[in-house]
């Protein structure tokens, strides 16, 4: 590797021949969800059109995946070019100079088409440090044969009261019906980002402005009040042990009559050949209080290039390939319009085409409606809708979690989950000096 | 026979025998048979499951999607190349804990073994430094030199308890016949020893290929063995009952047939020494 | 009767060993101790200014340490009396004359081989899941209501899970141990009319003593530091209902990236699992020796 670092610095003319001798391998890191499972597949497009650069994938299961990228990046092991990370992590890695700023990534890349929300939470003082793979928001799926047996109908923008409701009515328990799948599998990924989306709408707040825990606020016991009595009325056995693949997977095989959840499972559920229940998915915005907020998140599976790797070149050829539109395309065409990865550009939404996909302008919507600035009723002093954007989040988050899923099993009350937290966090802040 | 054993004895024994046995290779043999299935039936009741049609297209997804054969040759190497290195070590240092044994050497060994109980994720983060410092992460090379480590303590103290069995009487008389060191080994230990060393290797390839902690978090693509294939069909989105049974399979069934072949082998030596 | 000559050799041949795993335990330990001093998180590279036993503070005064304590002494003993009771009833059980018996003993002996992380995703999605796993299934065609096992019983069935691992390796152990037991003197037994109890009692049992010492030594070695069982079904929850310190230490360690915080619960981990093994080394001495 050396060797040809120096021959591409000491004779540009021989720059050519350097890498079509020596090929470079990129080592990838990747979540194993759907999209990037497909994107590995395409892989022979990228190769084809870049000559001298191989691609070695490392597909791992999320929670995996971050932590052997964040050990990795952290302690400059130097094992990936390519890392797949989410909103969470760029803002905080930016700004410990980790990544490589991906402001040129070419002409024809078109940065300004990418949904202005995602760019922005992939931004640092206006620099993108990662682009989209693809972003999501979320929202409520339902089934509109159930709904309709129930006698309602979904508005497009449901009000949480609606939604208890409709779920309750719903639900068969007999028939192996229930009414809301919800997160309930403890991580900060998994339950608190619903939890923590949802306390938006119900106007709890993680901080105040001065860094205090809010667990001990009346928004936060009505959120988990709320959350637990409907799970209990309306939701299915197990629940605490749910996360997104197995509410994706009860959604997919017809036990579930509302899912609110990422709007990237729209595909998932829409999609004949994985979906018992694809042609009766309708779509809504997720639900409000009358508070001014939604409950929906925002987030964005994103590919950045650590600043260790020697072969920035290649890797920035590889990201601006997996994000561009011609890449949109070459799935359109081989998977179709529904499969495309979603949430990134806005002329995806702008094309004729993808207007026919059942659930984009669902998610288009939910997507703008997040506001990873403003995300709750009252001020906060931090950024992010489902997380709070400081290195101490994951950790105490998912601690909480655990809580939270232990009320969900009944084996805590949700005061006792609630005092914890508030415990828990006060902790966390005072050792990280928020707090004195 | 002395006892005689009524056929009826025989009988409820050889029911009961069957039956548990049964229950403990179940969750084998049905994922065996749910990776034969489509994702949609895999998911079904049991009966269900066994009354739908089969297909091996759960294996063809696998296919596609992974690198099988390296995550495969990467597991070979590491168990078999650190239980050679392992017992490299572990022979000379246990044979003479066994016919050489000091004040101190039980002390010895039981501190071998306390290693084995230190937590593996309170060492991680100084063993990844020391690894991006020589370069040794996500190599072959590095992976082998951890697992022969950690599994050093156990292939030292089977291998001892396993020696000491061997009666000194016989190295006494090859002794008097005047055999010298070299050759007391070579001709009078080693053959008595071939079968205890042979079930420590087993042990220790079973033990290397199914370690989860070290062979994750040390490497990346190249040096990924099986447990990392594992690892990227755990819980992905929609339904995977039927791929990860494949991915299962796959992964566990090399050594299981390995363990199968060489059972009579593994038992003799795991047994030999500490149990009369 | 050892000669100097063959003590030096002796020496020789033991060295390489000990000075690799001395280096093996005492470079990373020593950087454990060291960074257990320090406020060191990897996602706040900074000075990582000394600041004394703030760490050991913070680990002892963990919500979750007094639970991932028991919750660790739960799991071992829970594993070790399954497979114990259970091994030795297998090993009663298959040292009778059966039928098939080779089959048999490979069937028993197959959970052993299968990789920790693969047995704890089949137990969790295909059988423990009360959806679409097998138990709910059951339950639910006798018209029973699924049991949620991960979130009610969350330990429980961790235990569970490990214990049909190791049953095995504690049956192949016993029942070799068996099988070398004397037949003529269980007959003698038999016929001054002792009972099947006290046969087992003052025959077999003692008989087999050294055989489970050996079992629980080897074991105790690996459930000390159970951990893919763990993260794969409950991630230690709900609550801290399954954790246990090594995974304690892996969610302050890796979940938040403290590496002082998980490295000042390394070496208290470290301490403990010393205490255990002298316990453990007094029983085998007195056992082994003999």
């Amino acid at each position: 590797m050396k060797l040809n670092a120096g021959i591409l610095t000491g004779a540009t003319a021989l720059t050519f021949l350097a890498t079509a001798v020596c090929a470079e391998t990129l080592t990838i890191a990747t979540v194993n969800n759907g999209d990037m499972v497909r994107m590995q597949k395409l892989t022979n497009d990228f190769t084809s059109k870049n000559p001298g650069i191989d691609l070695e994938w490392v597909t791992l299961e999320e929670n995996v995946l971050r932590q052997r990228v964040t050990t990795d990046i952290a302690t400059k092991g130097g094992q990936y070019d390519v890392m797949t990370i989410g909103t969470y992590e760029v803002p905080i890695w930016a700004k410990q100079d980790w990544l490589i700023a991906l402001n040129d990534m070419g002409k024809d890349y078109d940065a300004d088409d990418i949904i202005p929300a995602i760019r922005d939470g992939l931004s640092v003082d206006g620099t993108l440090f990662a682009a989209p793979f693809y972003g999501e928001s979320s929202m409520v799926m339902y089934r509109k044969d159930l709904m309709d047996d129930a006698g309602l109908e979904m508005p497009d923008a449901p009000s949480w009261e609606f939604i208890a409701n409709a779920a309750r009515e719903m639900t068969d328990k007999d028939a192996e019906v229930y009414g809301i799948c919800l997160r309930g599998k403890a991580g900060w990924g998994e339950n608190m980002a619903l939890l923590t989306a949802t306390a938006n709408s119900f106007g709890a707040r993680w901080f105040d402005m001065d860094w205090k825990p809010q667990f001990d606020t009346k928004p936060w016991k009505d959120t988990l009040d709320f959350y637990i009595d409907l799970m209990n009325d309306a939701g299915p056995p197990g629940a605490p042990s749910n996360g997104f693949n197995e509410n994706l997977s009860l959604f997919q095989s017809g036990k579930c009559g509302m899912w609110i959840d990422a709007t990237v499972a729209a595909s998932f559920v829409t999609n004949p050949k994985d979906s018992k229940v694809a042609d009766k998915v309708g779509f809504a915005l997720a639900p409000d209080n009358g508070l001014g907020k939604r409950g929906n998140w925002l987030w964005a599976w994103s590919l950045a290039i650590p600043s260790g790797t020697e072969k920035a070149e290649a890797a920035k050829k590889f990201v601006a390939w997996a994000t561009s539109k011609e890449y949109l395309a070459l799935v359109a065409e081989n998977e179709g319009w529904a499969n495309v990865p979603p949430g990134t550009r806005t002329s995806l939404y702008e094309n004729p085409e993808y207007a026919k996909v059942p659930f984009a302008k669902m998610t288009l919507e939910s997507i703008n409606s997040a506001d990873p600035t403003k995300p709750t009723v009252d001020p906060v002093p931090y950024v992010g809708v489902q997380f709070v954007a400081i290195p101490e989040f994951q950790g105490l988050a998912t601690a909480i979690g655990q809580q939270f899923s232990a009320a969900l099993a009944g084996k805590v009350s949700s005061e006792q989950a609630l005092a914890t937290a508030q415990n828990l966090a006060s902790r966390e802040m005072k050792r990280g000096g928020y707090l004195k | 026979m002395a006892r005689t054993i009524s056929s009826r004895q025989t009988t409820v024994a050889t029911i009961a025998a069957w039956f548990l046995a049964f229950l403990m290779f179940f969750p084998i043999l049905w994922i065996v048979i749910l990776s034969f299935k489509t994702e949609g039936d895999a998911i079904g009741t049991p009966f269900h499951v066994l009354t739908s049609g089969w297909t091996t297209e759960a294996y063809s997804a696998v296919q596609e999607r992974s690198d099988y054969p390296k995550h495969f040759m990467n597991s070979v190497i590491i168990s078999l190349g650190s239980t050679f290195l392992g017992l490299l070590i572990a022979v000379p240092a246990a044979w003479a804990m066994a016919f050489v044994p000091g004040k101190r050497t039980k002390d010895v060994l039981m501190w071998m073994l306390s290693t084995k109980m230190l937590p593996p994720v309170g060492v991680l983060v100084p063993i990844y430094l020391i690894f991006r410092d020589w370069g040794l992460l996500d190599t072959l090379t590095g992976l082998t030199m951890v697992l022969m480590l950690i599994n050093l303590p156990i292939i030292v103290w089977m291998l001892y308890t396993y020696f000491k069995e061997i009666p000194g009487e016989i190295l006494e008389a090859a002794r008097m016949d005047g055999a010298s060191l070299k050759s007391e080994i070579l001709y009078v230990l080693t053959p008595m020893a071939v079968p205890g060393i042979a079930s420590t290797a087993l042990l220790n390839i079973i033990l290397a290929w199914n370690e989860a902690f070290w062979t994750l978090n040390l490497t990346a693509a190249k040096a990924a063995p099986l447990t990392a294939f594992i690892a990227s069909y755990s819980s992905p989105e929609g339904l995977f009952y039927a791929k990860l049974s494949a991915a299962s399979v796959m992964a566990i069934a090399p050594i299981l047939v390995m363990g199968w072949f060489s059972q009579k082998q593994l038992v003799r030596g795991l047994t030999f020494g500490a149990v009369k | 009767m050892a000669t100097q000559h063959s003590k030096t050799a002796a020496r020789w041949m033991i060295s390489p060993a000990v000075i690799m795993l001395l280096a093996w335990m005492i470079i990373p330990l020593s950087l454990t101790l060291y960074f257990s001093f320090l406020r060191y998180n990897l996602l706040m590279p900074g000075t990582n200014p000394f600041v004394g036993f703030e760490n050991y503070e913070y680990f002892f005064t963990d919500p979750g340490f007094q639970a991932a304590l028991i919750n660790t002494i739960l799991l071992v003993v829970g594993v070790l009396i399954i497979t114990v009771v259970g091994g030795i009833a297998f090993a009663i059980l298959l040292d009778q004359p059966i039928k098939g018996q080779g089959i048999v003993r490979i069937l028993v002996i197959a959970p052993f081989f299968v990789m920790p992380t693969v047995s704890a995703l089949v137990w969790k999605n295909m059988f423990m899941n009360p959806v679409s796993g097998i138990f709910g299934h059951m339950a639910k065609s006798i018209g029973l209501a699924p049991f949620d096992f991960l979130s009610q019983a969350p330990l429980a069935s961790i235990i569970g899970i490990v214990s049909w691992q190791w049953l095995p390796f504690a049956t192949l152990i016993l029942l070799t141990a068996m099988q070398s037991l004397d037949q003529e003197q269980l007959e003698a037994a038999e016929m001054d009319g002792a009972s099947w109890w006290s046969r087992f009692w003052y025959i077999m049992l003692p008989h087999l003593s050294r055989a489970i010492t050996v079992v629980i030594l080897i074991q105790t070695i690996f459930l000390l530091s159970i951990f893919a069982e763990i993260l794969v079904t409950t991630n230690g929850g709900p609550g801290t209902a399954s954790t246990n310190l090594t995974y304690l230490i892996y969610a302050q360690s890796l979940l938040q990236y403290d590496v002082g915080l998980g490295s000042a619960g390394g070496v208290v981990a470290i301490i403990l699992a010393n205490i255990v093994a002298i316990f453990l080394m007094r029983m085998i001495g007195k056992n082994l020796d003999a």
